[in-house]
């Protein structure tokens, strides 16, 4: 599901007046959500993520210039809070991925193929094995390369809004995707997730 | 679910005799390039290298398959939604918050 952020003119949310909170939380509390369950993986931290983004929005509005889409400026708000909660509760910091990581040493390891074929990917994704194996693939990125490829992959969102966000130049963002991309693939196709119909047992993180 | 450029990965392995060694030559140029290419990023001039590469290297043409289909999951794995008693719920507490902090 591949959903772009709304398209609105720039513009500075009115929040000094007694429902400009409101209008701001309910225009973008499921567009927070969303990148905050991705994020997270799971819905107790997405749901603290969510109330941290929107306290902080609150408390900073009179930064607020108005020159990113306000979509853009909670995406950032989100992204921080996420890293400043994760130091939290991890405390160690994560290690890069490099591309040489990646590079397959066998044939074998080339020619590992996930188990898509024929299907499209809403089928695809009913296979419970398969989608819990993307979920934990993107759960165990580092954090960085996890919001590059939430950001790009799963929000729908540019490399120079992704940039803006990450405050990365457009190649570091790239560079970041590439990384997440490749080990999300290896991760998929190293599984040896089986074809078999579980249409029945549709869910999310299930 | 592959983009019409990269829709050939069912083709199986060619014998052995066409295989050649990854990691090297055109197979890493083509790994560092791949989600610029998925992305179309590249010049059209490099695209139609690594299109050529791609139909005499089966390995690099798998690969490629299943990084398309890992962005393309990606891009289409559902997020939930939250109920309307949540969105309540976490509104009050913001504010809540705001108050006291």
């Amino acid at each position: 599901m591949r959903v772009p952020a709304p398209k609105i003119p720039p513009q500075r949310p009115a929040m000094q007046e007694p429902d400009g909170f409101d209008r701001l939380y309910r225009d973008h509390v499921d567009l927070i959500y969303r990148y905050a369950y991705r994020l997270c993986g799971e819905a107790e931290a997405a749901k603290d993520l969510v109330q941290e983004t929107f306290l902080n929005a609150y408390r900073g509005l009179k930064d607020f210039r108005g020159e990113a889409r306000v979509s853009t400026w909670l995406y950032t708000i989100a992204s921080r809070a996420c890293i400043r909660m994760r130091r939290k509760r991890k405390g160690e910091p994560e290690h890069a991925l490099s591309l040489e990581e990646f590079v397959p040493t066998s044939e074998g390891e080339f020619r590992l193929q996930i188990p898509v074929d024929g299907l499209s990917p809403e089928e695809a994704l009913q296979n419970k094995e398969l989608r819990q194996a993307l979920d934990q693939a993107i759960d165990k990125l580092p954090e960085k390369h996890r919001m590059a490829l939430v950001l790009r992959d799963m929000e729908g969102l540019s490399a120079k809004e992704v940039g803006t966000i990450m405050g990365l130049n457009e190649r570091a963002v790239k560079s970041r995707l590439h990384r997440a991309r490749l080990f999300v693939r290896r991760e998929l196709s190293a599984r040896g997730i089986t074809h078999h119909d579980d249409h029945k047992s549709g869910g999310l993180r299930s | 679910m592959t983009k019409k450029k990269t829709a050939a990965p069912k083709k199986r392995a060619q014998p052995s005799s066409q295989r050649h060694t990854h990691g090297q030559g055109h197979c890493m140029d083509l790994l560092r390039q791949l989600s610029a290419y998925i992305d179309d990023e590249l010049p059209s001039d490099i695209c139609r290298e690594i299109r050529r590469h791609l139909g005499a290297c089966p390995n690099c043409e798998v690969f490629i398959a299943s990084l398309q289909q890992t962005v393309t999951l990606c891009r289409h794995r559902p997020a939930p939604q939250l109920t309307s008693v949540d969105r309540m719920n976490m509104r009050r507490a913001i504010l809540d918050a705001v108050n006291v902090r």
